[in-house]
């Protein structure tokens, strides 16, 4: 039975998604849900953006934030009891997904963000996770 | 027959024009916008006033280079050519703003013209090697500018630029004189002025370096063509960058979309200052600059000097700076926390501002703003090889 689920979320529908997939097929399990702060942009203004503030850990927490209440929103839609752990990473959004991967069962992940920026200039970070993740991944469309 | 082309071409030369106004605002006045200091309008206005200066006085040697200099005989500039150069560097501009991925603007016009020189075998590999040179290198003199300026001199920066908008409004319109003059209220201190004076002179040198270097992107086919003069060219060109300053730029500034205003407002004055001078550079020497590659590589510096930064004694005693990011072996332990024997830590490690910067990653940014670029000059190799409506 899995108990450990890494679910990696974003400002996306199919995150949304994922995070909905693994309430229903694993809800026993302690689901965290990561999300990945400072991801390649257009200019690179996101990321320096963040390096070149005060406190770097309280300006990760900060754009981090609306993407966990939703989450919790989505818990809270689902069931409610969940309990629902939160985890912020840096940088390149798959390497930091296949890093944390490994202290879970598996990982829920959507099938992509949906805009061509990202695509180009990001990638298809679910591809890339299926690709390298030391543990099972399932990927939510 | 030829008037009616004549017209297409000065028609699409306007939408090039338009579409750069409203692309260049953002960049250039998106601080100063962002930080009450001026209107949209105001903006616009002075957008397009130093976009003409810089058009006037530096600009006339790019479109130079594009219309004259790039392909060996002019003649191939036939206005159905020049339309065609056009519509690619339109298309290139439109795609970027609709999907989000910047595309240089020079680098595309540059392609363009450099796949009709080579489709009609008139292409001055000279002049094209130069250009390609400084596109080499004009982004790496912008990465270790800001590199350095990050590393050491951004936090007493910070400092001296920190600017905190007080309440109430900046300024109130004198009426009582010949003329109405601003005049600060008295809310308003001295620093403020200062900084929301900088802000905005920092977007004037923009607009002003976007004006070398961006008005041959529309005007320099038709400069070339010969059908059109170079001075009502520019004042042609300048006036459609005008009507897009006023017009589409409102919703660039407004979006938000722009990454640049991701940017804390030192940050964006660094990069402006740095980018905008080598841009002039550039342009005076008659090469056509890609501002979106030169300003992604000072950003880049900036920031990944700033995360790599050596803390000196001073700050540290200040308590300016935070401190676990180069002494994090050190300050990871929390007190009266146990050590675990050697080799048996956790491998998980402090995240810290150097994993914003992975090189793969960056490299791969700063490639994909070419794409776009690329795909032109492929694009107009093919169209003006095999397409025979061009008159070549």
């Amino acid at each position: 039975m899995v108990s450990r689920v890494l679910v990696p979320m974003e400002d996306s529908e199919m995150s949304d998604r994922a995070l909905e997939y693994a309430l229903e097929v694993y809800p026993n399990a302690e689901i965290t849900v990561l999300h990945v702060v400072g991801e390649p942009s257009q200019m690179w203004g996101y990321a320096t953006g963040l390096a070149l503030a005060d406190d770097l850990e309280q300006a990760a927490a900060e754009h981090a934030k609306p993407i966990f209440d939703r989450a919790r929103e989505i818990v809270a839609d689902a069931d409610g009891d969940a309990e629902l752990e939160t985890h912020i990473e840096l940088g390149n959004p798959a390497r930091a997904i296949i890093n944390r991967a490994n202290d879970y069962e598996t990982v829920v992940i959507g099938t992509h963000s949906g805009s061509v920026a990202d695509l180009v200039f990001v990638g298809n970070v679910a591809e890339k996770v299926v690709r390298s993740a030391p543990v099972p991944v399932v990927v939510v469309r | 027959m030829v008037s009616v082309l004549l017209l297409v071409g000065i028609l699409v030369a306007v939408f090039v024009g338009y579409n750069v106004g409203g692309a260049t605002t953002g960049p250039a006045f998106g601080p100063a916008v962002g930080a009450d200091a001026i209107s949209k309008t105001a903006a616009g206005v002075l957008m397009t006033v130093f976009f003409f200066v810089g058009a006037w006085t530096i600009g006339r040697r790019v479109v130079d280079t594009l219309g004259r200099e790039l392909v060996r005989d002019p003649g191939v500039f036939t206005l159905e050519a020049s339309i065609g150069v056009l519509f690619f560097i339109g298309a290139a501009l439109f795609v970027g703003n609709f999907f989000g991925v910047p595309a240089s603007t020079s680098m595309t016009a540059v392609g363009s013209i450099a796949g009709l020189g080579l489709a009609a075998g008139e292409l001055n590999v000279a002049v094209m090697g130069e250009i390609a040179i400084w596109w080499l290198v004009s982004p790496f003199i912008g990465f270790w500018v800001s590199l350095i300026i990050g590393r050491y001199f951004y936090s007493s920066l910070n400092r001296r630029l920190a600017m905190t908008r007080s309440e109430g409004p900046l300024y109130r319109i004198d009426r009582s004189r010949w003329v109405p003059v601003p005049v600060p209220t008295d809310t308003t201190n001295r620093r403020e002025l200062g900084g929301v004076a900088m802000v905005i002179v920092i977007g004037c040198l923009m607009a002003f370096s976007s004006g070398t270097s961006n008005i041959a992107n529309a005007v320099a086919p038709l400069v070339g063509s010969g059908e059109l003069a170079m001075n009502p060219a520019i004042i042609i060109g300048c006036a459609a960058v005008g009507i897009g300053t006023v017009t589409i730029a409102r919703r660039t500034l407004e979006t938000m979309g722009n990454d640049l205003t991701e940017l804390p407002l030192t940050a964006a004055i660094v990069t402006a200052t740095v980018s905008a001078s080598l841009v002039i550079f550039l342009s005076a020497i008659g090469i056509p600059a890609s501002f979106v590659i030169i300003a992604t590589m000072c950003i880049i510096g900036l920031g990944w000097g700033r995360a790599t930064r050596p803390i000196t004694v001073a700050d540290a005693v200040r308590g300016e700076e935070s401190v676990p990011i180069s002494v994090d072996a050190l300050t990871a332990d929390a007190e009266g926390e146990t050590l675990p024997p050697i080799g048996d830590e956790d491998p998980e490690r402090i995240p810290s501002a150097s994993d914003l910067f992975n090189p793969a990653t960056t490299a791969r940014v700063v490639l994909m703003q070419n794409i776009v670029p690329v795909i032109a000059t492929g694009g107009a190799y093919v169209t003006f090889r095999f397409v025979p409506i061009f008159g070549l």
